[in-house]
């Protein structure tokens, strides 16, 4: 009865429109008042508390501010030419680089259509030009771009380790052998393909370029090492990495590429000019452009947009918190759970339930909300059946992966839509293959629980656990 | 003239907040392994902050359009019902903030009089706290100038974040400042870079 009423308002009021963290909201509060005794003042000191006691949540917003000062067409382009002098002489080997850089600006800028759009603008039409088939280009960067959620630091992740209180800093461990596997396994496909069609490959620009490349993208690749190593190192808690990984992301493009902001545009040595008078000429203009980056249109718009995604966030996430309390208090996912085990479903079973759930979910919503909805209900459910919740936190990122991929709100079939100027059924029809890839790679996730729980297993070794 | 001074005030004091905690943590972070002290109110003080960011954003995120919620049901409706839908869903937006301003404003009252002060800052509780009652008065008037524009005709329905829509300005960005210019392979390299 009660499930019945709490999920009943939700699905409604999402169903009419109304935004997510509201319908969370509200669906709770009025559960709680239909079936236990809480008062309405305990209830608003509930979401005072999920807004105010939660650490590791401040993660969100100081990750969404990094990359949104990252996610410019300046990093895009670096991070491009430093995958196309590495990997572009293989045969298909600019489609090769151009999943590398979505895997390196995924990992920095945490968005897959964001990925998909600046590293798709620049690497599509560049593709088309050596004489790739239009649909092969636009179907490998829509699919590689979904790699951003699932290669840390990722903001879905943390979203579930708010949701399920699981560590972030494990969720980010275990997310990084499946990435680097989905990467491969696209550009292991992607040879395959290019060995048959004989697609072209780039000429191998030599170890100095490739030098040069890499040092410039270092920049914004130094983001990842930051993060990841202090996590891993277990110097800083996620939150104090993000934080640092904030300011540094302000300096990189604020002073270092100069993308926005008050120094845009200056070059770093002029023509002619020697290396005393450019260094002493950097370090005063530097000087001169913090305090006045504060001022500067772009600065302000930049920390405009990272505070309404994070706000946005944020209050979902308090307002899940409550319906989590409704779940908790209610019982609601122990009574699934002992209704599914007393019907003998298998785990293996379950997970086939909980992906197909989870496709479907993924049609119609974002993976933060889908996250939020779906975490508090499943993993009790999995616990019981012994899966391991960093394992189902994997196969849940993976499946909204697989969302971003399917309309009507695949975000990323929008965006290869929008840069390729071709219609929704083309864009769907270049990313079919693929997709079949990506379906393939979440049944190995799903049945190899491994792939997921090595790393994490073997950083706790290491520490001593 | 009004209009636009409340939005950059809006716009400037989230901004700050969302700044002040970022360097708060960040300077915390550095006085930890750089100076091996601490901040011992930081935590509190960040934390305190997020809950003003959140609960005071919320109405700027309806005014804004930066909630997420599923559209693709109301879209295909006719105009007319869409209307009629989006005056119910306001209205149980309403009710959702009704609700948590009587519990909020109980909560307060009662918190005033005992009279409990923060952890580690030397202030009431109650004062941080209010803004759960300014939030939701505020997420109450956006409401209501939305319900407002929808009777007028002036909108149709709630305004969501379109990050697909948010993405495309990458692209278009990057389309003006390197494709424009030359449309052979040289839009491949960088310009201007570290040298």
């Amino acid at each position: 009865m009660t499930i019945a009423a709490l999920f009943i308002t939700l699905f409604f009021c999402m169903f009419i429109g109304m935004p997510i963290a509201i319908a969370l909201g509200l669906s709770s509060v009025a559960t709680i008042l239909m079936f236990s005794n809480d008062s309405l003042a305990s209830v608003s000191l509930k979401l005072f508390e999920a807004t105010s006691e939660h650490y590791t949540l401040l993660a969100i917003p100081f990750f969404v501010l990094s990359s949104a000062f990252l996610s410019t067409g300046g990093v895009a382009k670096r991070l491009i030419n430093f995958a196309v002098d590495t990997v572009g002489h293989i045969k298909g080997g600019l489609a090769m680089a151009s999943v590398m850089a979505c895997m390196l600006f995924a990992a920095v800028s945490g968005s897959s259509p964001a990925t998909v759009a600046a590293i798709g603008t620049i690497c599509i039409a560049g593709m088309v030009r050596s004489g790739y088939p239009q649909s092969f280009a636009a179907g490998v960067i829509a699919n590689a771009g979904t790699l951003g959620i699932l290669i840390p630091p990722s903001i879905v992740m943390l979203v579930y380790a708010a949701a399920t209180e699981v560590s972030a800093s494990r969720m980010f461990m275990a997310g990084v052998i499946p990435g680097l596997m989905m990467g491969l396994i696209l550009m292991i496909a992607i040879y395959i393909v290019a060995r048959i069609k004989g697609l072209p490959s780039q000429p191998f620009p030599g170890f100095i370029q490739l030098a040069r490349s890499g040092v410039i993208a270092l920049g914004g690749m130094m983001l990842i090492i930051i993060v990841l190593g202090s996590i891993y190192g277990g110097i800083a808690s996620p939150t104090e990495a993000a934080a640092v990984a904030a300011v540094y992301a302000y300096f990189i493009a604020v002073v270092g590429y100069r993308d926005i902001g008050p120094m845009k545009g200056v070059k770093w040595q002029k023509v002619n000019e020697n290396f005393v008078s450019a260094s002493i000429r950097n370090a005063v203009q530097m000087l001169i452009a913090i305090p006045k980056s504060f001022t500067d249109p772009e600065v302000r718009k930049v920390i405009l947009d990272a505070s309404k995604v994070s706000l946005m966030l944020l209050f979902i996430i308090a307002n899940a918190m409550l319906f989590a309390h409704v779940l908790t208090t209610e019982r609601i996912p122990h009574t699934i759970a002992e209704s599914i085990i007393s019907w003998g479903l298998p785990a293996w079973g379950f997970l086939i339930v909980v992906n197909v759930l989870l496709l479907i979910a993924g049609n119609f919503m974002e993976p933060s909300a889908i996250i939020l909805i779906m975490a508090p209900i499943l993993f009790p459910i999995a616990t019981q059946l012994g899966i391991d919740p960093i394992h189902l936190g994997i196969i849940m990122v993976v499946n909204m992966e697989i969302g971003m991929l399917t309309p009507p709100v695949g975000l990323n079939l929008f965006v290869t839509a929008g840069i390729t100027g071709q219609n929704m059924i083309w864009v769907i029809k270049a990313c079919l293959p693929w997709l079949c890839l990506l379906l393939s790679f979440l049944i190995l996730i799903t049945y190899v629980p491994q792939i997921s729980l090595f790393l994490p297993e073997y950083i706790d070794q290491l520490n001593g656990y | 003239m009004i209009k636009k001074m409340v939005s950059n005030l809006e716009e400037g004091f989230i901004s700050l907040l969302l700044i002040s905690m970022t360097l708060l943590v960040f300077v915390e972070v550095v006085a930890r392994f750089g100076f091996n002290t601490g901040i011992h109110w930081a935590q509190e003080a960040t934390l305190l902050m997020a809950a003003w960011f959140v609960l005071f954003g919320a109405s700027y995120g309806v005014k804004v359009g930066a909630h997420i919620g599923v559209d693709v049901f109301v879209k295909i409706m006719p105009v007319n019902k869409r209307r009629i839908v989006t005056l119910l869903v306001i209205l149980l937006c309403l009710v959702y903030c009704c609700l948590f301003l009587y519990g909020s404003w109980i909560y307060l009252s009662t918190m005033r009089m005992i009279g409990i002060e923060m952890d580690d800052i030397p202030i009431p509780k109650w004062i941080p706290m209010s803004i759960l009652v300014i939030g939701f008065v505020l997420l109450i008037v956006r409401f209501l100038q939305l319900a407002w524009k929808v009777m007028n005709g002036q909108a149709n329905g709630l305004s969501f974040a379109d990050e697909a829509a948010e993405s495309m300005k990458i692209a278009k960005d990057i389309q003006n400042t390197a494709l424009g210019k030359d449309h052979n392979k040289e839009s491949l390299s960088v310009k201007g870079d570290k040298s």
